[in-house]
């Protein structure tokens, strides 16, 4: 029996030391991948060390970070463990404050991660880090100042590196209702707006919008109004309302929720009315899309949404995208918006520090890309390995932006980036006036400072 | 007489169906989660569990079969199949290929698209393209569907739950580990929490009364304030996180109730008999054990089956005292939020998932039920 046992035990053994090689997605040596970045990375020896990593992906996501860490700890020997959390923000801080912090976390904002540099709980990347980014990094200063935070003396320090980002300014589409009713998918801002009315006046909707989110509801028009901010106010003014030196309650400020209240105020233009679209759940929105006869025919979106729709939906045929265009007659360029992830440094390691330096090399985007959800800055990859031609498409609309600004709710304070901003907004979707929904943003925000 | 009892009956009859609309209310959410747990995503998404148990007339998108998928048959390439295919057949009255036009034509009717092709589709579903032309392209015409169709439950959610090899294993470490959690956190306090009732209840010494007091008051005191000084204390003391941290603090979380309902039942227990044991010369130790405990078994059931069901639902004391970022412990409530993905919104497993964690609990209350039942009645009836 004891020897069953131990042959048992062997065996299981042996069949986890056999999938663990096998669990490379891809095959070192094949295909386009940068593999010069991984076999260099073989140099380091790590065996034996355990490097914890926490973040907010899970399920699919989950399985797709774990397949890049995957040749980290196949290359260095490293122990690399990833594990999630839906509740990411509120346990991090538990775990750091109590003292079982991970070795890296990844923060899905970098409110979270400028919070915790200036309490003195992150560890400051090397400088080398912020040049790499800084030239390697399509719009490298920009991602260099997202990632930089006052530390607990007050010094800035390169705190947060940037790694996986979604691009937010995206109108999603369905190719074929467009076809059968006749309509172009538009250009610039205006053609979307004559679209939008031409739409209404043919008797059907325009547009799907949600904002419900559970606690979060609110924040799919935060992005609405950033992205509208950017197609009417230069960069610079941009920058100077997610700092609040232009107050929330500016005309320019105010201009751009009007501009949201364009679309999603009219009960025509709105799939279930203008009433609908602060209690409709934005992951059950887009579905409107693909419903028979369809509800809407756009929806304004974030770069994850294709997760959502529904089961067999294929991305590029059966829906697709567009720019959301911005004005003609405003010379502004093509703006993004976009969000990112951020990695930080939450208790330091020799192999945490490798980590960090395996996420600079191609090799850690290439893998994700390969498979699905993933756009980088990164220049120096190969992207002829996008897992789909959507996917590329989503990256040259980054790659060839004129101008890429972050998520700015989450730039904002956590009480306002994360609190009356989305408050108001849904307040304004209800059918507040814009400028006393921006007043009251401010005071919030004066009430912070 | 003959009116006293009339006016009884109408009055059981009135009880009765109260009782009856009660019991139906409060059973409503559960009949719907348990019906949607047999739906997939999109039926969820598109229409409610009420309406999945009749034959419903249903718009649907289906796409004809892939030009791939053609055969030639003399001259004529052909494209065949059926649209109910992998659905539970249903019956197609009206039809169409334009999404502005969803009813254009009625079923058995044959029309020419604009390539030049032919298009029919039958009311049982089946459907026939023609062409002279070989068809191009990736994807299959789109058509419009107006059809009836009979109730589709599926147990694909269950079945991906459980037996899916990427889940299986996850899912059945996450309940022997949830179990290894919730023992020990309902044992440890009932333990205690008896000894301490005891006390309170019937040994007399100075500042009981504040004692007791004190313990009510910690019942208000919300539970995620221990959270960060308790986790620091249990890295400082050596055990950081792991199961001895989750029961300890389980144990804390759960001390102030159980003292508090132990007490309060061992108050009521008949005064003459522990007097009586005195006089005979029994110790506090033997009156516990011999009399108070088999006396309070009732509460202590019932105690039992609270702490359980807590323990066993617990997510937020888990994640803190014990899932480290190792990954290496998890428990059941953790296992579900992974499957749910990132952003959530997966209604068919939540559903799912609600069924399966409910399971054991429901097996715990029914194996206890007597004692639930037998312990809030007990201080009632002498």
């Amino acid at each position: 029996m004891k020897h069953r046992l131990m042959a048992s035990v062997a065996s299981l053994a042996l069949v986890a030391g056999a999938a663990g090689a096998a669990d490379l997605k891809f095959a070192p040596g094949e295909g386009g991948f940068n593999w010069d970045s991984y076999e260099a990375l073989k140099s380091v020896d790590l065996k034996g060390q355990q490097v914890t990593v926490f973040g907010p992906w899970l399920g699919p996501d989950q399985e797709l970070v774990q397949s890049v860490l995957e040749y980290f700890r196949e290359a260095t020997g490293a122990d690399v463990r990833y594990t999630g959390s839906d509740s990411f923000e509120q346990q991090i801080v538990v775990d750091v404050e109590g003292g079982s912090a991970p070795n890296i976390a990844i923060f899905p904002q970098p409110g979270l991660a400028a919070d915790m540099a200036g309490r003195g709980q992150l560890t400051a990347l090397p400088t080398e880090t912020a040049d790499w980014t800084r030239e390697n990094y399509a719009a490298g200063q920009s991602w260099v100042d997202l990632g930089t935070y006052a530390g607990p003396g007050g010094e800035d320090g390169y705190y947060g590196f940037f790694y996986k980002v979604d691009v937010k300014s995206l109108v999603w589409y369905v190719p074929e209702n467009l076809e059968d009713a006749g309509y172009e998918v538009p250009e610039t801002m205006e053609e979307l707006k004559a679209l939008t009315d031409q739409i209404v006046a043919d008797g059907e909707t325009p547009w799907c919008i949600g904002l419900g989110s559970g606690a979060a509801t609110g924040w799919p028009a935060t992005d609405w109004v950033e992205d509208l901010m950017l197609r009417t106010q230069t960069p610079a003014v941009y920058d100077a309302w997610t700092t609040n030196e232009l107050p929330f309650n500016d005309p320019k400020v105010v201009a751009a929720i009007d501009e949201f209240g364009w679309f999603a105020r009219d009960n025509a233009k709105v799939a279930g009315g203008a009433g609908a679209v602060a209690s409709t759940d934005f992951r059950d929105s887009p579905k409107g899309l693909f419903s028979s006869p369809p509800q809407c025919y756009f929806h304004r979106q974030a770069s994850f949404i294709p997760s959502f729709f529904p089961e067999g939906t294929v991305v590029g045929e059966d829906a697709d995208f567009f720019y959301f265009p911005a004005y003609a007659e405003k010379d502004l360029g093509k703006p993004v918006l976009g969000a990112g992830t951020v990695f930080g440094v939450t208790k330091d390691s020799p192999a945490a520090q490798e980590l960090m330096k395996f996420l600079q090399s191609p090799i850690a985007h290439e893998v994700w890309m390969a498979q699905s959800g993933f756009l980088t800055p990164h220049k120096g990859v190969n992207t002829d390995l996008f897992g789909d031609p959507t996917l590329k498409k989503m990256n040259d609309i980054l790659l060839n932006a004129d101008t890429f600004r972050f998520d700015g709710s989450d730039l904002m304070p956590g009480g306002v980036g994360a609190g009356s901003f989305w408050t108001g907004m849904v307040d304004y979707a209800g059918g507040k006036d814009a400028t006393e929904v921006a007043s009251e943003i401010q005071n919030s925000w004066d009430s912070l400072k | 007489m003959d009116n006293i009892a009339g006016s009884k009956s109408s009055l059981t009859w009135a009880v009765h169906l109260s009782v009856a609309f009660l019991v139906i209310l409060w059973l409503f959410p559960t009949v719907g989660l348990f019906v949607s747990s047999f739906r997939t995503g999109d039926q969820i998404a598109s229409s409610g569990w009420w309406k999945s148990m009749f034959p419903t007339e249903q718009n649907l998108v289906i796409r004809a079969g892939a030009p791939d998928t053609q055969v030639q048959q003399g001259a004529l390439y052909v494209i065949e199949g059926d649209l109910f295919d992998g659905r539970s057949a249903g019956e197609v009255s009206v039809w169409g290929i334009s999404s502005r036009e969803i009813d254009a034509y009625k079923a058995g009717e044959t029309v020419t698209l604009k390539d030049g092709s032919t298009l029919t589709v039958q009311p049982d579903g089946i459907f026939r393209m023609e062409n002279t032309e070989e068809f191009t392209g990736s994807r299959g015409q789109r058509i419009f569907i107006t059809a009836t169709t009979p109730p589709e439950f599926t147990t694909d959610n269950y079945q991906n739950m459980l037996l899916d090899p990427s889940n299986r294993e996850g899912m059945s470490k996450a309940f022997f580990s949830t179990l290894t959690v919730t023992i020990p956190s309902t044992i440890i306090p009932i333990l205690i929490a008896a000894f301490a009732a005891y006390a309170l209840a019937w040994m007399e010494f100075p500042g009981r009364a504040i004692l007791i007091a004190c313990v009510v008051g910690l019942l208000v005191v919300p539970l995620q304030l221990a959270l960060i000084p308790l986790l620091k204390f249990h890295n400082a003391v050596g055990i950081g996180k792991g199961y001895m941290g989750v029961w300890f603090a389980h144990t804390g979380f759960g001390l102030p109730l159980a003292i508090y309902l132990l007490r309060n039942y061992m108050v009521g227990l008949p005064r003459d008999i522990i007097e009586n044991a005195k006089v005979d010369g029994a110790t506090d130790f033997q009156i516990f054990t011999r009399i108070i405990l088999p006396l309070s078994f009732p509460a202590l059931a019932s105690f039992a089956i609270f702490q359980f069901l807590w323990t066993w639902n617990d997510l937020l004391v888990a994640m803190v005292f014990l899932v480290d970022s190792s990954g290496e412990t998890t428990v059941m409530t953790k296992q579900i939020v992974e499957l749910l993905g990132t952003r959530g919104g997966n209604w068919e497993i939540l559903a799912t998932a609600a069924f399966i964690s409910m399971a054991v609990p429901i097996a715990v209350f029914f194996a206890l039920q007597r004692y639930l039942v037998r312990g809030l009645l007990a201080g009632s009836v002498k």
